[in-house]
């Protein structure tokens, strides 16, 4: 009984706008081409697993390869300009400006520049995850444990042991931070360029769907594509939580 | 002294930076580096510059913007109304919470059937915006409202305030510094809404703009509808920085 008042405490947010949804398509009797309810949506997915799977697979695909180039561009970007004052000052304002633009309007230009094929879309989801990348793993560099450095002064340590052992390690937490808050960006950056490039994965189904107006087709992408970002996220925060509890 | 000449090296060598992104722009463009797709600056500027071009940018960005800002009022009016209805009724609190967080985690562009179906076609660019600002707001607003501390809770209830005014002359003014940062983040991802919206089907918009000279080779006008997007984005970002200063100041 308590179980159920917690679920309803909990979650009756969602179950109120899932009954509305229903409510809507019931009560104003709409055609199935203009809202679909709940059911014809569940039995789409359960008809095409194929499809959806194979369509989101890939989608997860370029968003995680994607995430990955962008780590790593952002990290060893942020080691040059801390191994450097002059070039930290030049990029770190750069780095800055470009992680609070609105950088899903830079997906056109990308397909124009790169062409119309997946490596295009691995690259504008790592431009995507790349600037956050940058500044984040950037502040992570400039904050090691107070005393560290003259510990590692006194002990003798040259430059690259204090950058192996102790600038790069305080900057691992803050990565992972990064990744965390980028993969939702991501995804969603792997379904826009694939919306309009109009190759396959998610964006294309739902490309494809609004085009012909099959709207089961396009609410069940909705549920896929929602449930892609959620694995993607819940992966990144369960390596997060993983390093975390090996590095403090 | 150090301080301030520290702050001026960082601005001028902030500067020189951007400045020098500029140029290599400029140089990609003139000398073909990175192809055709890859036009200098001035091209760009001067295709936005020409009277003849006016009239279409003007149109497009009326529309856009006018979905940014009904977008972004919209968010910032329901987001800090659920973390209000969340304060007040605590029994509430669990089941928005929860809603709050499926809504983020759908992407945006999940959304955009159901606006589809639900609104006007025109709505959707604004009513995914609103979305996107209200997650961005509810959750500032929520941390904010914890950020009194309980000292000052305690000593309100100890001279008879009543929860009204206790809301209103301690909770309220100390969520202001989050809210307004969370008011600053939230410009960006009105941007986005906006395109996103306009690229499901809108009748006009820079985002429209964006992708149809994208799929007719049209150069110009595609950098020069990115550039004004992100540039409008840019300038708001910093006039809310500032504004984030000030708040800042006054009330931490």
């Amino acid at each position: 009984m308590s179980g159920v008042r917690t679920f309803i405490s909990h979650y009756w947010g969602v179950l109120g706008i899932l009954l509305l949804w229903q409510a809507w398509v019931s009560i104003s009797g709409l055609n199935a081409i203009v809202l679909p309810s709940p059911l014809s949506v569940v039995a789409d997915l359960v008809a095409n697993p194929a499809i959806y799977a194979g369509n989101a697979g890939k989608t997860f695909l370029v968003a995680v390869l994607g995430l990955a180039f962008g780590l790593l561009a952002g990290v060893l970007l942020s080691l040059a300009a801390w191994t450097s004052r002059l070039l930290n000052g030049l990029l770190t304002p750069l780095g800055l400006i470009f992680s609070s633009i609105p950088v899903v309007a830079l997906i056109p230009i990308l397909a124009r520049l790169l062409g119309y094929d997946m490596r295009t879309e691995i690259a504008i989801v790592a431009v995507a995850a790349f600037f956050p990348t940058f500044v984040f793993v950037g502040a992570g560099l400039k904050s090691r444990p107070p005393g560290s450095d003259d510990l590692f002064n006194v002990l003798g340590a040259t430059p690259w042991q204090r950058l192996l052992r102790l600038v790069m390690p305080a900057a691992v937490p803050n990565m992972m931070v990064a990744l965390r808050l980028t993969a939702p960006e991501a995804v969603l950056a792997a379904i826009l360029a694939e919306l309009l490039m109009g190759t396959s994965g998610l964006g294309f189904m739902f490309r494809e769907a609004a085009g012909r107006f099959a709207m089961e087709r396009a609410f069940g992408t909705s549920i896929i594509a929602t449930i892609t970002a959620v694995i993607v996220f819940g992966l990144f925060m369960a390596a997060e939580r993983r390093v975390d509890a090996l590095w403090k | 002294m150090t301080l301030q000449s520290e702050a001026v090296h960082r601005l001028v060598l902030g500067a020189v930076g951007v400045g020098l992104f500029l140029a290599i722009w400029q140089v990609i463009g003139t000398y073909r580096l990175a192809g055709m797709t890859w036009p200098p600056l001035t091209d760009v500027l001067a295709f936005i510059a020409d009277p003849s071009k006016q009239g279409l940018f003007v149109r497009a960005m009326l529309a856009s913007f006018a979905s940014v800002a009904l977008g972004y009022v919209v968010g910032i009016l329901s987001g800090v109304a659920a973390a209000m209805l969340g304060q007040v009724l605590p029994i509430m609190r669990p089941g928005l919470d929860r809603l709050v967080a499926v809504i983020h985690a759908v992407p945006l562009v999940a959304l955009a059937p159901v606006f589809m179906v639900l609104a006007n076609r025109d709505l959707t660019p604004p009513a995914i915006s609103a979305l996107g600002v209200f997650y961005m707001i509810y959750v500032a607003t929520t941390s904010g409202l914890k950020a009194a501390s309980h000292t000052h809770r305690d000593l309100f209830t100890a001279l008879g305030s009543s929860p009204t005014s206790r809301f209103l002359r301690l909770e309220l003014p100390a969520a202001l510094p989050a809210l307004v940062s969370g008011m600053k983040l939230a410009i960006p991802v009105a941007f986005i809404g906006t395109i996103v919206g306009e690229w499901f089907g809108a009748s006009r918009g820079l985002g429209l703009l964006m992708v149809s000279a994208m799929q007719n080779f049209q150069i110009p006008l595609l950098w020069s509808a990115v550039l004004i997007v992100t540039t409008a984005s840019l300038a708001l970002f910093g006039l809310m920085s500032l504004f984030e200063r000030l708040v800042y100041g006054r009330f931490q």
